[in-house]
């Protein structure tokens, strides 16, 4: 087990130090489509927090993205905020995390008592709720012509890139302390079996909340990151359908409830997504394609890539997995 | 006055037309535990090939409404025997994750994929409205849209069709006691692949001819398709799963709440009442307003 471990430790500092170089060798272009990754990836990597280790589709993560992202937002187009200094980023920061987690803890509530795909689908509506505020209430998030960052508290997409890398790293360190500690344990006790969980005197709820709160930290980070660098949100930038549908989508394909799973569908669905759509140019609707590409995935690879039994046989996949 | 009855009446058939999709979707639901996604989505998908088929191919409505039946047989079909016939046999998790995944990609991809051809070889504007002729209606003085009381009439033909079929048909006996006892079902013998592919595709059917119905008096739009899922999926919530009484109710409930909203507060909080209603079921109510029932 200990050479293994090593061995893991070493390949991610490896991994993150490639990553950290990168910036000095990439255009501008290139820099965007790596922090969007990241962006995309810190999502899937929240997302399998409630999926993978508790056994729970949330169809709504892009809701703590957008809240985020609208939050910082609206309080960077309040004078008094924008006059703070060297604070503001701080203040806009800590108050879209405050949001997103006390959003999360209360909706905790309703959300939790439904099962399955009642869950799933109470979740999905939460986005659309979101959409509907944002969109009517103009005078706060400007509608459906959206709200503009002002031009002095714009990120470079340089800062951006690390800081996103940061989250990121945080966010799949989250899952990794998840899969090997009691908290982690506590969770796939719950999705093995809720009545025997409650027998051995684990409280459903609590731990429940705990995994939505951690959740949606990360991805509200990756909303307030996101607004800043690209300047503007509007409701379907920021909480359109595909925010909550490609991070489930990523997941799945990748193996849910491994460390690695959320990470390899990231890359996987953003590589042919550069290719086709950025490069190639190819005149379809991407939504067809990623819709296809979930239908395909549930039908035919329905453990994901990482705990497929055909992927396993093969001895780079056992070694990835391990 | 005048208003108030107009109001009550678009109110109905908006609810009624809910009420439908939401049933087709619980009957789906609680026989074979697959959620259909797509389900909102079949319904635009008719209403779109009804406009495309009454109005740009100049068919008489009733030609087109066979056409459209045809048509969407072989899409259920197909959708049967490509997804849900390969979900059934898997366990309650994968199934679970299955479903919702596989329904929720080919409704998205439905919806773009009508959304660009619409706009691409139909009418750059993408919306879909029926300019059938539907004569307005005097009822002691006060004048009613036409074409809402025949979505009305409609509605109550469906639904005494489907209390008719789980009532006094085998197969739809056969329905009610696999939404009772899944086990029960296929110890005696009975085939659980073939009812949930004859269920479907009545579903399906049903819910697209809703659609031509429905653009007879709204105009739809192909991105419609998710929320109007969303919708009937609270009416089934409201309802409990499988209730076919109060799914009636529960839908009436939605529309006439849904019209009063817009009267009051504008049209664009109307989407936020379902969702608004779905909260306040669920937090206080989780069973749904008339708790669980079967058929």
């Amino acid at each position: 087990m200990r050479p293994t471990r090593a061995r893991a430790t070493t390949a991610a500092a490896g991994v993150i130090a490639a990553l950290g170089a990168l910036p000095l060798f990439l255009s501008s272009t290139w820099l965007v489509v790596m922090f969007l990754s990241f962006v995309w990836l810190i999502l899937t990597a929240n997302y399998d927090v409630l999926d993978g280790f508790l056994g729970h589709i949330n169809l709504g993560q892009g809701a703590f993205f957008g809240l985020g992202a609208y939050v910082a937002t609206m309080l960077l187009n309040i004078p008094s905020v924008q006059q703070l200094g060297a604070l503001t980023h701080v203040v806009i920061t800590v108050s879209a995390l405050a949001a997103a987690a006390l959003f999360a803890a209360v909706m905790a509530f309703p959300l939790f008592r439904l099962k399955g795909l009642y869950f799933a689908i109470g979740t999905l509506i939460l986005i659309f709720l979101l959409q509907v505020l944002a969109l009517n209430l103009g005078p706060l998030t400007g509608g459906s012509y959206g709200l503009y960052v002002p031009p002095a508290f714009f990120m470079s997409t340089f800062v951006a890139y690390y800081l996103a890398l940061v989250v990121a790293i945080v966010s799949v360190a989250l899952n990794c302390y998840l899969s090997r500690s009691t908290l982690g344990l506590a969770f796939r006790c719950i999705k093995e079996d809720e009545g025997a969980a409650q027998a051995i005197g684990l409280s459903l709820m609590k731990y429940k909340s705990i995994a939505i709160v951690l959740s949606s930290l990360p991805s509200a980070a990756a909303g307030v990151l996101f607004a800043l660098n690209s300047g503007f949100i509007d409701p379907n930038i920021a909480l359109g359908v595909e925010r909550s549908l490609l991070p489930a989508l990523m997941a799945l394909m990748g193996g849910t409830g491994t460390v690695l799973g959320p990470v390899f569908g990231t890359a996987i669905i953003r590589i042919v997504e550069t290719v086709f759509f950025h490069y190639l140019r190819l005149p379809v609707p991407s939504m067809l394609f990623f819709g296809i590409t979930l239908l395909a995935v549930a039908l035919v690879i329905p453990e994901g890539l990482l705990k497929s039994p055909r992927m396993r046989r093969l001895a780079l996949f056992r070694a990835l997995a391990s | 006055m005048a208003r108030v009855l107009e109001l009550i009446v678009s109110g109905l058939s908006l609810g009624g037309i809910y009420a439908l999709l939401a049933f087709a979707m619980s009957l789906t639901i609680s026989t074979t535990r697959v959620l259909n996604v797509a389900h909102g989505v079949f319904f635009v998908w008719g209403g779109a090939f009804f406009v495309i088929l009454s109005q740009h191919l100049n068919l008489h409505p009733a030609l087109a409404l066979l056409i459209l039946t045809v048509l969407f047989f072989g899409f259920a079909l197909l959708f049967e025997w490509g997804i849900v016939r390969s979900l059934l046999g898997r366990s309650v998790h994968l199934l679970l994750t299955g479903s919702i995944m596989a329904t929720f990609g080919l409704g998205l991809s439905m919806e773009s994929a009508l959304g660009y051809s619409w706009v691409t070889f139909v009418d750059p504007y993408p919306v879909f409205s029926s300019s059938l002729a539907m004569f307005p209606l005097t009822l002691g003085g006060v004048s009613l849209s036409g074409s809402r009381l025949v979505i009305l009439a409609f509605v109550l033909l469906m639904v005494s069709g489907f209390h008719l079929f789980l009532h006094k048909t085998f197969l739809g006996k056969g329905a009610r006691a696999m939404a009772q006892n899944f086990d029960g079902f296929v110890v005696i013998g009975l085939n659980p692949y073939r009812l949930s592919m004859i269920l479907f595709t009545l579903a399906i059917v049903a819910t697209a001819i809703s659609g031509a119905f429905y653009v007879l008096a709204v105009p739809l739009n192909p991105y419609e398709g998710l929320p109007l899922t969303l919708k009937a999926f609270t009416v089934v919530i409201l309802a409990g799963v499988g209730n076919l009484p109060a799914t009636l109710v529960a839908g009436t409930v939605l529309g006439l709440a849904e019209v009063i909203t817009s009267q009051l507060l504008g049209t664009v909080w109307a989407p936020a009442v379902s969702l608004t209603m779905l909260f306040l079921v669920l937090s206080f109510k989780p069973t749904g307003l008339f708790g669980k029932g079967v058929y």
